[in-house]
């Protein structure tokens, strides 16, 4: 049980560095390096019939040019999917793609090498829409993939047709949504160090995985990892972009060692934009059973996503749209189809809420129309459908805690929805949805059979307690997190804990920032390691005359804490099985509140109220302000936020802040947080995720709201003005053919 | 990104500046707002940066036969900061207060925002980008990719301040003339501002304000962006008729321009829905931004019913 640190709240304990400026990014590291710049390709699907780099190599001031030549070995996080390489061979799939790379004394020399190198393409016809590129016409992107089908996946639980024959209500609808990506605050950038004389290499690199970086830098570039560090400095922002080893990273090594020096990458907020892996563009079929009182009898879901040039995660994203339709509501029967696309953009990966979010917006949006059609509030429709856990889902997700009711009962209450909800203002509209996400996969991405989570904890003469983690904070307060977690066991102030994170040469290993893993996983590891150097310390004295104890007794102490996923809650057994299942399941429930301007299509948001079932808040600033970024990076995706690529060439159109319309402060509206703590019996202190959670939730609780607002539910997101005025003016139109012909 | 080398000169002298800024390759810089990211993004390589900062001339509010003069290199937030200004000439202080950020407002100008490049989504990109689109007609190119079978930039002018300036009935003065702010401008995306080389716009006068004024803009989101339109109205009633009705637009055509046939409204009660039938022909948004062109002129008219119904309203209490 916790005690005086956590429960308790605390600014992140690196903010005086943010906030002061000193905190260094990797951009702000390494200015006597060489300058990195990368050749790009100018087709969105190209084949590469001669690139002739020499003349940029007798440049002066030139110190290493690479081609896709330099490296023939295949990458990609997932060990079933590696098809890209550092610098492309043979074939250009999108705008943008590295084509050759180049380190010199300078950036001006850099870039003057890049405009020597000749590169000649024969382009090829390009596909930008799943559609496009499932035609029986399209050309392949990787020739052993026919119809451009990354992975199919169907899987059903329950029996469907009689979910769906004992219904009183069954409803089909379509969805789209626009792809988005992260726009994390910090661009992208990295570092290499290649030390010749003994052959060692070290990166730094704004990533949120920093143990993937390091296995495939070992892979690409045929190198020990013992061989290799990899140091994770301050990181501005992630929400999936850096979840895993970037071309980038792996170019800045390959330069390093062919120039024998340091060189560094920095790429422009357009070229951050096209290393994107953000949340693809996703077309959605669904389909409810449903009986008169709310129980949802059936569930029909088809999902085909856009995924860009390789696989990245794909595989994982197209699954987890299917394995989370279950552990939120009790679903008897599910059906899911899910096709990850191949197409010509740049490719597609996590992003916060990763393979839920589309899904969730479609799945309740028919929820809340076909609670309206039954007459049924949607509050009570969701209660209808409440899990009680311990529970099983038909996928074999197990939960274990849930604090959805709790949730529920608070957004009701706060927004004052039985009193309101119908009684609006003309235009005003309330609405309401659910979410919920993993906390932490409980199959990594390697699977090697260790523990899921290392932390070591070191004490010394100074009485001060070192943590060493490989857990990547970038942002969202994991040090912090996991000092509070050991200076609460061991009883002792936060002051006295130093977090080292991050870097392969002092930390152990960690799996990094994704699947909001940290909090459980490495939390409970941290728990493990205290408790281990709590028992070598006297509890009958005073903490320094403790240390003095147990020092004369052995020397300095190195404990390490562990741990793992017990074996039940990793899923079941059928193909697919190991995305979606996690030791513990955060719930969510918001309400929206919107107006809505009927002449211009204008949708503001006035109020959010959100409660999250995050078991056990151990640092509950932090989660405050976590559910309240997720909810924020939902109302983006909801309202703005839509990549776009412009044939012939699959142009960016909107790879810059401006045209990329995430909400500014002026559109952020106040964010009422509930903190809900159904504490799960596995979970550090019972904790679950904050981070993710809510996101999915604000989609539809905004189009719900819209919808009784003016009566129109967008199924197509983001809800721009021009989009939302089209459909009002349909519907004047319709209504006045309607009354001219009556 | 990469900023190309230039030198930067900080004449003192206005007849200076004039010299140096009519030298081939060379362009003048204010607050640099506008300019030093389209130089990042490759729009230019200009070998000398004129700056305006040394001349503290240009950079004085000074009452004029009623009016004002002010000088081209006051900053936006200095405009707002100053409650006369906001107080008598209300469309102005709407205007600049819904310019970008407060950061930026601190330090761009109202001449730098008066000589605004027009914007357009084939043109404000990277140099590699347009480079693959084989550029535009606007920069480097032959080719308008916004309307391909023409031979004309429809790139939008997206200041907010001129339209504001256009209905106030400000003159701009420049080192060589004085002249209608209307006639600062042509309609053409590619050459929008009719300065000679080494014209510099030194200062606006703004005769004494008839009636009330306001600004409106219709935007992505509520800071940063530019404008999807802009209007902007200067409403004079007498008895509940119009005396005078000057209408402006934004971020529509390639320039900014006064909305023609408002005089017809003069004696007649005010009349959203004629004004914004004027709007819907005169306005013409292409497809040089995300949100739809259509959209952007529909906006158009609802911010000038309502802000001539906010207006007459206004007049009226």
């Amino acid at each position: 049980m916790s005690g005086t640190v956590a429960g308790h709240p605390a600014p992140l304990i690196d903010g005086i560095e943010k906030v002061t400026g000193r905190a260094r990014y990797t951009a702000d590291l390494g200015f006597s390096a060489l300058w990195g710049e990368i050749l790009r390709s100018p087709h969105a699907h190209a084949e590469i019939v001669r690139v002739d780099t020499s003349r940029a190599r007798a440049l002066a001031g030139v110190r290493a040019v690479l081609t896709g030549d330099d490296c023939d070995v295949p990458y990609g996080i997932l060990p079933i999917a590696q098809n890209e390489f550092p610098l492309a061979r043979g074939r250009v799939r999108y705008w943008g793609e590295p084509v050759a790379a180049v380190a010199a004394d300078d950036e001006k020399t850099a870039r003057a090498a890049l405009e020597l190198i000749e590169v000649e393409y024969r382009p090829l016809p390009a596909c930008f829409s799943a559609d496009q590129a499932l035609a029986e016409s399209a050309t392949l992107l990787h020739d052993d993939k026919p119809r451009n089908i990354e992975r199919e996946v169907e899987n059903a639980f329950g029996d469907v047709p009689a979910g769906f024959a004992a219904a009183d209500l069954v409803r089909e609808e379509h969805f789209r949504y626009a792809e988005v990506t992260h726009a994390q605050m910090e661009p992208d950038a990295a570092l290499a160090e290649y030390d010749a004389a003994r052959d060692q290499l070290t990166l730094q690199s704004v990533t949120q995985v920093p143990y993937y970086v390091h296995l495939t830098l070992a892979q690409c570039l045929g190198m020990s990892p013992s061989r290799i560090r990899v140091v994770k400095p301050f990181v501005g922002g992630g929400f999936g972009h850096r979840t895993e080893c970037l071309n980038f990273e792996i170019i800045a090594a390959l330069l390093a060692r062919a120039a024998r020096g340091a060189v560094r990458i920095a790429l422009s907020r357009e070229q951050t934009f096209v290393m994107h892996h953000g949340r693809p563009e996703t077309a959605i079929r669904l389909k409810i059973g449903m009986k008169k009182n709310g129980e949802i009898t059936a569930v029909d879901a088809e999902c085909v996503q856009r995924g860009g040039a390789y696989a990245s995660y794909g595989i994982v994203t197209i699954l987890y749209a299917g394995a989370l339709l279950h552990a939120l509501y009790r679903l008897p029967a599910a059906k899911y189809r899910g096709l990850r696309v191949y197409s010509n953009t740049p490719p597609c990966g996590p992003m916060r809420g990763h393979g839920s979010v589309d899904m969730r917006h479609a799945f309740e949006s028919l929820l809340d129309a076909m609670a309206r059609e039954l007459g049924l509030d949607p509050f009570a429709v969701r209660r209808a459908n409440l899990i009680t856990p311990p529970y099983r889902s038909g996928n074999d997700l197990q939960v274990n805690s849930c604090g959805l009711a709790e949730c529920l009962d608070w957004v009701e209450q706060a927004s004052g929805w039985k009193a309101r909800k119908g009684r609006l203002a003309p235009g005003r509209g309330l609405g309401m949805a659910c979410s919920h996400y993993v906390s932490g996969a409980a199959k990594p991405v390697h699977w090697t059979g260790e523990p899921h989570a290392t932390v070591n904890l070191r004490l010394d003469f100074d009485g001060s307690v070192t943590l060493l983690t490989g857990a990547a904070d970038i942002g969202q307060g994991s040090s912090t997190l996991l000092a509070m977690v050991a200076a609460d066991v061991l009883g002792i102030g936060l002051e006295r804990i130093r977090v080292i994170a991050a870097d392969s040469a002092l930390t152990p290993k960690d799996n990094g920032s994704y699947s909001s893993r940290v909090s459980y996983m490495v939390g409970n590891a941290a728990i493990a390691a205290a408790e281990a150097l709590k028992k070598q310390l006297n509890p009958d004295v005073a903490f320094d005359e403790a240390v003095r104890q147990a020092l004369a007794k052995s020397g300095p102490i190195t404990v390490s804490g562990t741990y793992t996923v017990p074996r039940e809650l990793q899923g079941g057994k059928f193909r697919g099985a190991g995305v979606g299942p996690s030791p513990a399941f955060s719930y969510a429930a918001q309400v929206v509140e919107v107006a809505v301007d009927e002449e211009t299509g204008e949708v503001k948001v006035e109020r959010i109220w959100v409660a999250q079932d995050c078991g056990f808040a151990i640092n509950p600033l932090a989660v405050e302000g976590q559910i309240q970024g997720a909810v924020w990076m939902g109302m983006g995706q909801a309202l703005g936020e839509a990549t776009r690529y412009d044939a012939p060439h699959g142009l960016p159109v909107c790879a810059n802040l401006l045209d990329y319309r995430f909400p500014t402060i002026v559109e952020s509206p106040p964010i009422e947080v509930k903190i809900v703590e159904a504490r799960d019996p596995n979970g550090p202190f019972g904790a679950k995720e904050a981070s993710e959670g809510a996101l999915a939730g604000f989609l539809p609780a905004l189009t719900s709201a819209i919808a009784d607002a003016v009566g129109i539910r967008p199924n197509e997101l983001p809800v721009t003005a021009d989009r939302l005025f089209e459909a009002l003016r349909e519907r004047r139109r319709a209504a006045r053919l309607r009354s001219a012909a009556a | 990104m990469f900023l190309p080398e230039f030198t930067l000169l900080r004449p003192a002298t206005l007849e200076a500046a004039t010299r140096l800024a009519a030298e081939p390759q060379a362009r003048v810089i204010a607050g640099g707002t506008a300019l030093l990211p389209s130089l990042r993004l490759g729009l230019g390589a200009p070998r000398t940066l004129v700056s305006l900062d040394a001349i503290s001339d240009l950079s004085r509010i000074e009452p004029l036969e009623g009016g004002v003069r002010i000088g081209a290199c006051v900053s936006l937030s200095a405009i707002l900061e100053n409650q006369n200004l906001s107080k008598s000439y209300p469309a102005m202080g709407e205007a600049a207060r819904s310019v970008a950020a407060p950061g930026h407002r601190s330090v761009a100008t109202l001449g730098g925002n008066l000589c605004l490049d027009t914007r357009c989504l084939y043109y404000n990109q990277s140099e590699q980008w347009r480079r693959s689109n084989g550029y535009c007609l606007k920069y480097g190119g032959d080719t308008c990719h916004v309307a391909p079978q023409g031979k004309k930039c429809r790139a939008a002018y997206s200041g907010d301040l001129a339209p504001a300036l256009l209905v106030l009935q400000a003159e701009v003065e420049t080192t060589s003339r004085r002249l209608l702010l209307e006639e600062l401008y042509r309609d053409d995306g590619a050459n929008h501002l009719q300065l000679a080389p080494g014209e510099i716009v030194c200062a606006v006068r703004i005769p004494a304000p008839r009636g009330c004024s306001g600004y409106a803009k219709a935007r992505a989101r509520g800071a940063i962006d530019f404008p999807l339109a802009g209007v902007a109205m200067a409403l004079e009633l007498r008895s509940g008729h119009i005396a005078q009705l000057r209408v402006a637009l934004t971020g529509t055509n390639s320039r900014p321009f006064v909305l023609s046939g408002t005089d017809a409204f003069i004696g007649g009660k005010p009349d959203g829905a004629t004004l914004a039938k004027l709007v819907q022909k005169q306005a013409a948004p292409m497809r040089t931004s995300v949100t739809a062109a259509d959209y952007r002129r529909q906006a158009a008219m609802v911010l000038a019913r309502r802000l001539l119904d906010r207006l007459s309203t206004g007049e009226q209490r």
